[in-house]
């Protein structure tokens, strides 16, 4: 009996022990790219875990880096890997940190849906975001302006589209700076003459997503999960999660819920590329 | 009484509950439509008003330190001389504090300097940005002299205590009064790892007010990059300096071989005395290279950095700091009698003022100087390790014992080196350990050799340069940054 009142006591204090231990509080701060993820697998994570509160916030990778290290921010989300200078001053200020691959992201570009193109070469795509050509009848399209759209420089999808598609050169000086995804789709949408690239996840039928060529015409692939999934979408990326690794028991619980395959079933519905 | 007591307070709570459920609905509905005429206005005034302060930015960091010489009264380049009879001392070595004020192409930045010393300007400087291509940048004011990499490195996050031997001799305080060009492509572009600075300086260093016509130039050209995977960056510089200051006195000595009363040959200043070149421009002229590495290893992150000067300095024959004003010589005697005159030109009076200073002949002299440094990150822990190696030749046409040599046999208008050109080196060995963004402790010891000659032999040990000087330092610092 004393046993039996011994093993009661001990699962009556372990069970709640163990329920408070995926209980998170945190903030997160970064990638407008990961923003949709991260909210939607912040609200699963708070409804199956009651009493965590997870706040998600974008800005950038940049701004959620720059957060990381000030202090301001649990976890930075980040379209891009962290830079050394990065490194260096978290290292200055005796931070240690966890990188983390969450999933990746096909990045796409867009046009107006009444925009006739539905493909373009990266070369092509250059040339548009250059400056270089800048009307659409250069292109197969109609005779109307080009208006290009991009995110600001602390954007990792920025710097990520620049090295990757624009081969590191300039963004024309035309070229319209928006601070958020959401702004680029939303601009894209309402102008006829538009282009922008945004995360895969923030497609919806306000915008076409084009083909892309990375073969010079040779052939075109859409963006899309699958696609990004099989690497036949040229431009995809990884996204990260930084945090240090002095809060690693407090936020670790719900990284490894992402990392779950609950988590990459999330990433999946999301629109983005799971990483297994 | 108690349940009276206790009867009226029932019957006063149950008052103020009733004029409560009366009252609080009305006025909430009063406050509902009084926060609908007046919240957004209150909201954007206090956004406005936030956007403002978000354009000033206070910030800087304070050192408080305890050192150890190796001997009282050394004269030392580990945060300045020890007075004599002092082997030890506390000190704050810098309180900063820097007010940065940016409007969008424009920032305004005022740094002072708060010790026990007293209080000093640092920066004071206002840049301007070109709106349209962002590459062109222009500086005035009190700023760091763009010259290598060392003196631009923030003491707030340098890993050594102090600047190497040469950037305190050659660029004392760091700063100077000036105009300065950067052009640097905006960070959108992909050329934004490249820099040039050229800046036109008075050359006497910090505030001190320039005594001569001439101007200094400096230009630096740097590369800074990384690679794809962001766990190497490198940068590489060019810098040149070109100026000097006026000639106050016709005699101009600079290093030449002189055949020896005794026979032989050496070298030894030999003095210029045509008088043609009073006024004239001493020239000063430097060039430097510059190098640093980070590397993101596995077992913690590895910098190296090196830089090497080399050039011609003017000095006098007891210094080659560079000068913030005329260098002069203690007059032999300090005041003179000088007669005071009416408009008719009458003497009517004498008067005791104090004697003009009298004016140093120059000395010239072919410097190199370089610093290298290791810093290992331990893990990814607080700890660091850091290694330091400079060194200092203020006259790289004598060495060892020459240095100070042959006094009396050398012929007529040559005169002998000094202590001042002896070469130094510097070995810096230290551990940090970063508590946190703010707090920072910092262990170091300075090992100082000099080059010894048995030519300048003192019964003084601080004078002595017959062998080493013991004048290592160690130091303790605790630094908190906000």
């Amino acid at each position: 009996m004393k046993k039996i009142i011994i093993a009661l006591s001990v699962i009556a204090f372990a069970v709640p022990a163990l329920v408070q231990a995926q209980r998170v509080v945190c903030k997160i701060k970064g990638s407008d790219t990961c923003l949709p993820l991260s909210q939607k697998e912040a609200e699963v994570y708070m409804q199956k875990n009651p009493g965590s509160s997870i706040s998600v916030v974008g800005g950038g990778s940049g701004v959620g880096l720059a957060a990381l290290l000030s202090g301001t921010t649990d976890i930075a989300q980040s379209s891009r890997k962290m830079k050394l200078d990065e490194k260096i001053k978290l290292q200055d200020a005796g931070k240690a940190f966890k990188e983390v691959i969450i999933a990746y992201d096909a990045l796409a570009v867009v046009v107006n849906p009444a925009n006739k193109v539905n493909q373009l070469t990266r070369e092509q795509l250059e040339d548009i975001f250059t400056g270089k050509v800048t009307n659409w009848k250069e292109v197969g399209g109609d005779d109307m302006k080009i208006i290009a759209y991009s995110r600001e420089s602390s954007s990792g999808t920025f710097e990520f589209f620049k090295e990757h598609v624009l081969n590191k050169k300039n963004f024309a000086t035309t070229a319209l700076l928006m601070p958020a995804t959401g702004a680029i789709v939303q601009s894209v949408s309402q102008t006829a003459g538009a282009i922008g690239y945004i995360g895969l996840a923030y497609i919806n039928k306000d915008v076409k997503a084009l083909k892309v060529s990375y073969d010079q015409g040779k052939t075109y692939v859409a963006p899309a999960v699958e696609t990004a999934k099989n690497k036949t979408y040229p431009i995809t990326r990884p996204l990260y999660y930084y945090y240090l690794t002095s809060i690693e028991k407090t936020v670790k619980p719900y990284v490894d819920f992402i990392l779950s395959a609950d988590g990459q079933k999330i990433v999946h519905e999301e629109g983005y590329v799971p990483i297994k | 009484m108690k349940k009276k007591i206790t009867q009226s307070k029932f019957y006063f709570f149950g008052i103020i509950l009733l004029i409560m459920a009366g009252i609080l609905p009305a006025a909430a509905q009063v406050n509902d439509e009084q926060k609908a005429d007046t919240l957004t206005p209150a909201v954007e005034q206090v956004k406005s008003d936030l956007t403002v302060l978000k354009r000033l930015k206070i910030s800087g960091y304070i050192q408080a330190q305890w050192q150890k010489a190796e001997q009282a009264g050394i004269p030392s380049f580990a945060g300045g001389n020890f007075t004599a009879d002092v082997d030890n001392r506390f000190s704050v070595r810098r309180g900063r504090v820097k007010f940065t004020y940016d409007n969008d192409w424009s920032q305004y930045v005022l740094q002072l300097d708060v010790t026990e010393r007293g209080v000093a300007i640092k920066d004071a400087y206002a840049s301007f940005t070109d709106p349209w291509t962002k590459y062109f940048t222009l500086t005035g004011g009190v700023f760091n002299r763009p010259f290598g990499y060392e003196i631009v490195y923030s003491s707030s996050i340098r890993e050594s205590p102090e600047r190497s031997r040469f950037v305190q001799t050659l660029f004392p305080g760091e700063r100077d009064l000036g105009a300065k060009l950067t052009i640097q492509p905006p960070k959108t572009s992909k050329y934004n790892f490249i820099s040039l600075d050229l800046a036109l300086i008075n050359g006497t260093g910090n505030t001190a007010v320039d005594f001569d016509k001439y101007k200094d130039f400096i230009g630096r050209l740097a590369i800074v990059k990384s690679n794809k995977k962001e766990n190497i960056k490198y940068g590489v510089g060019v810098s040149y300096y070109y100026g000097g200051w006026k000639q106050a006195t016709k005699f101009n000595y600079s290093m030449k071989d002189v055949t020896l009363k005794e026979g032989g040959t050496m070298k030894a200043f030999v003095v210029d005395s045509a008088g043609s070149a009073i006024g004239d421009m001493l020239k000063r002229e430097y060039f430097g290279v510059d190098a640093q590495f980070a590397f993101d290893f596995p077992f913690g992150m590895t910098q190296i950095r090196g830089e090497f000067i080399m050039g011609t300095q003017p000095g006098t024959s007891s210094t080659t700091t560079s000068a913030t004003a005329q260098p002069t010589q203690n007059p032999s005697v300090p005041y003179a009698t000088t007669a005071i005159y009416d408009t008719t030109g009458a003497i009517t009076g004498y008067t005791t003022v104090a004697n003009a200073a009298v004016s140093s002949d120059a000395y010239r002299r072919k410097l190199d100087g370089f610093y290298f440094y290791l810093v290992q990150n331990i893990f990814q822990t607080r700890h660091q390790f850091i290694f330091k190696y400079d060194w200092y030749d203020p006259n790289t046409d004598v060495s060892g014992n020459d240095i100070g040599a042959n006094a009396k046999s050398l012929p007529k208008g040559a005169k002998p080196t000094s202590s001042t050109d002896i070469k130094y080196s510097t070995i810096g060995i230290g551990w940090a350990f970063r508590w946190n963004s703010n707090v920072k402790l910092t262990a170091y010891y300075d090992i100082v050799k000099n080059e010894s000659t048995s030519a300048i032999t003192n019964k003084s040990p601080l004078k002595d340069f017959a062998g080493d000087i013991k004048d290592n330092v160690f130091t303790l610092r605790l630094q908190y940054k906000f």
